[in-house]
């Protein structure tokens, strides 16, 4: 019944879901887990990656994590080609941003111009969602720490503490038993690793494996 | 009446011995009238490397802005900071693409470039087109040109510690701002060595 109604983006079903949308959150539930901690005094974004191979090239671009300005960082689940993207154009939006105010970009400006992206390409074109749900972390002088989460619908959400891609319930379920609102950014790491831990498929953590960032 | 000494200005770089210097005088005006005496014309774009511009001050504030984002940008796709050649090109192409309405400035990039793992003063000047020039002595903009020409030619040797370096530079600028009735009331100098950036105030004619 669902096949008449998937291959277009732009139409609902007769349920009225987005079929498209929802097969871009399903290519993400397959990508590895990132994880994001609002602490006191800083934010942890912490991801695990995929592409884990002793033939990569070490030290080259990151697969999860991308600064988009001084005061923003993201982390990344899905589809890296389609994450490549947006974070270019947030970055290109930051800058613009700075240009015509001399100020840094408030963090929810920059998450709502990329959702307000991500959306058009659930209503009009024709071409396919973005199969990315980001992690966004960023400071500015009116609202201080913020972390927020975006889906390929373009929804966004703020959180205290989340996760997205592969066993993101498992992990939102450890974050809403461990997770307190005076958490200190040296516990917040401690805490992401103990959830990376739990959701990894991997028997064994290293370093290699993982990727931090923090605010 | 130029429209590039509507506001005055003057702006020179030197070259030393593993060090280099830029400097500026400090005037803000409106043709005859001073506004403001705490308007330098010297701006860091990364530890290695820093951008002069006279002219124009609503073009020097927005080639300036638009130099930022664009270095911005290169820092966060490169993950490394942009050299000073690699950011005279950026400038010089920056302005060329305004070649039939342009920006009324005419910036002087000066910093160390690393060739072959070891720093070396580099100073580069371009014309309100995007026109480069390179040498490996001096390079000043402005309408203060003429006196600076004239000053920095006598003054100037090769390879002079970064002491003597800041003195020659701040005396050259000095003597020609009195030279010049657009420019002057006091210079900001940035001497540049591959350890730190130090500037100093300059108290000069204050007319």
């Amino acid at each position: 019944m669902a096949r008449r109604y998937d291959s277009r983006t732009t139409i609902f079903s007769p349920e009225g879901r987005l079929y498209q949308v929802e097969y871009a959150m399903e290519a993400i539930s397959h990508a590895g887990t990132s994880c994001g901690i609002l602490a006191v005094d800083g934010i942890v974004l912490a991801a695990e990656k995929k592409t884990i191979s002793k033939l990569l090239e070490p030290g080259t671009s990151s697969e999860k994590m991308y600064k988009v300005d001084n005061h923003i960082a993201c982390a990344v689940a899905g589809i890296t080609a389609d994450a490549n993207i947006l974070v270019n154009n947030a970055r290109l939006q930051a800058q613009r941003y700075l240009y015509a105010y001399q100020e840094p970009i408030p963090v929810e400006q920059l998450v709502q111009q990329l959702c307000d992206l991500k959306q058009g390409y659930t209503q009009y074109g024709g071409l396919r969602p973005f199969g990315v749900s980001f992690l966004y972390a960023g400071w500015d002088d009116k609202y201080g720490y913020q972390l927020y989460q975006s889906d390929p619908s373009g929804n966004y959400g703020g959180w205290k503490a989340t996760a997205i891609g592969a066993n993101n319930q498992a992990a939102q379920s450890i974050l809403r038993a461990d997770y307190k609102p005076e958490i200190s950014l040296k516990e917040a790491m401690n805490l992401a690793i103990k959830i990376l831990s739990k959701t990894m498929d991997s028997t064994t953590l290293n370093s290699g494996k993982l990727e931090f960032a923090y605010l | 009446m130029s429209i590039m000494e509507y506001n005055g200005g003057a702006v020179v770089t030197m070259i030393g011995k593993n060090c280099v210097a830029i400097a500026s005088d400090l005037r803000f005006g409106v043709q005859s009238a001073t506004i403001s005496t705490n308007n330098p014309k010297v701006f860091k774009i990364n530890d290695r490397c820093f951008l002069g511009l006279s002219g124009l001050a609503t073009d020097i504030e927005t080639l300036y802005e638009k130099l930022v984002f664009r270095v911005n940008l290169y820092k966060l796709r490169e993950e490394r900071d942009i050299s000073p050649r690699v950011f005279s090109n950026m400038v010089a192409s920056t302005l060329y693409e305004k070649r039939f309405g342009p920006y009324f400035t005419e910036p002087v990039i000066c910093g160390l470039e690393e060739v072959d793992g070891v720093l070396k003063p580099y100073i580069s000047a371009t014309d309100l087109i995007g026109a480069p020039v390179y040498t490996d002595d001096f390079l000043m903009t402005g309408p203060c040109n003429p006196a600076l020409y004239g000053m920095c030619e006598t003054m100037w040797r090769p390879n002079l510690e970064p002491d003597a370096l800041f003195e020659t530079v701040s005396q050259c600028l000095l003597s020609s701002l009195d030279r010049d009735a657009i420019s002057g009331w006091g210079a900001m100098v940035y001497l540049i060595t591959p350890e730190n950036v130090t500037v100093k105030k300059l108290q000069g004619r204050q007319d």
